[in-house]
């Protein structure tokens, strides 16, 4: 037990070492949803390239068992949130991080299921949302992040446009995830200056 | 010439107590109960002190229905720690040549 005594200052350091050592093996998970996904795409990859390689069908799609899986992912990562007594720095990035990644995915297996790959302009601008909100998300910041999700929203509006409309559509992307967000950043920075003057 | 130690910091609940939330964003009363093997008291009395200082934010709450304190170290309070941890080294490297 620690006690209010005198110590040197290497013990000092030494504390602060063994401290922060302790909290980050605070930080190990139990890996549970990484092998349940980690199994799931092997196996949904090996029965695709089977069915397809020795012409046979399971009679239903394989990769509907990534729906399956979702429920008690979203169960027990829910579980395991509420026993922790404590949340680590980086936890809200990754949360972001893991929430773009499902959303694309999401949006282009919808699509890519209905109406087959979708265009190229479709993809740029799905890739345009995931930076664009992560970086919103990482720095609280509501513009960028609202930017990223109206980049989501018209990449599948281009998956139903020609190619033409497509341009203005990732127009108004650049518009909405960057040119807003960046004058945003601009004027605050340009109203700090002239507090510090 | 030998920089003064934070008092506030220069004991070694409280030093504890900074360096486990330095580490993470925030934590639980009990995390730090845990991880320091303090007694519910003297935790009590230590983090009141750190928290007067400035050094850290208390926030009590309940969550399903039992009372719940999370504590997180305010941006004082990374200062003082990064002062700190420097007038450490520069008594454990007097000459400034153990950078």
């Amino acid at each position: 037990m620690l006690e209010e005594k005198e110590f040197s200052t290497e013990q000092s350091l030494q504390l602060i070492q063994e401290m922060i050592g302790k909290a980050k093996r605070s930080y190990v998970s139990k890996g549970f949803a990484t092998i349940v996904w980690g199994a799931l795409i092997v196996l949904c990859s090996l029965v695709t390239w089977a069915q397809e390689q020795f012409k046979f069908s399971i009679g239903f799609d394989i990769w509907l068992l990534l729906l399956l899986a979702l429920l008690p992912q979203i169960y027990f990562g829910i579980k395991e949130r509420r026993s922790k007594d404590f949340v680590a720095h980086d936890e809200q990035t990754m949360t972001f991080l893991w929430t773009a990644f499902a959303i694309c995915i999401f949006i282009s297996s919808f699509y890519n299921g209905m109406y087959g790959p979708p265009s190229f302009s479709s993809l740029i601008m799905m890739l345009y949302g995931i930076p664009t909100f992560i970086t919103g998300g990482i720095f609280k910041f509501k513009p960028m992040i609202l930017g990223g999700i109206i980049c989501w929203v018209l990449s599948i509006v281009s998956m139903y446009t020609p190619y033409t409309t497509d341009m203005l559509l990732m127009a108004a992307c650049g518009l909405f995830a960057w040119l807003i967000p960046g004058i945003i950043l601009w004027k605050r920075y340009k109203k700090q200056q002239a507090a510090n003057v | 010439m030998f920089k003064e130690l934070d008092p506030i910091l220069h004991s070694q609940l409280r030093l504890a107590v900074m360096s486990l939330l330095i580490s993470v964003k925030e934590a639980e009363f009990t995390f730090l109960k845990e991880k320091t093997n303090a007694t519910a008291g003297n935790l009590s009395v230590q983090i009141n002190k750190l928290k007067d200082a400035g050094y850290i934010e208390v926030i009590k709450q309940f969550s399903n229905n039992y009372p719940q304190t999370i504590c997180k170290v305010s941006p004082a309070g990374v200062n003082a720690f990064e002062i700190y941890v420097k007038a450490l080294q520069s008594y454990m490297h007097p000459n400034g040549n153990g950078q």
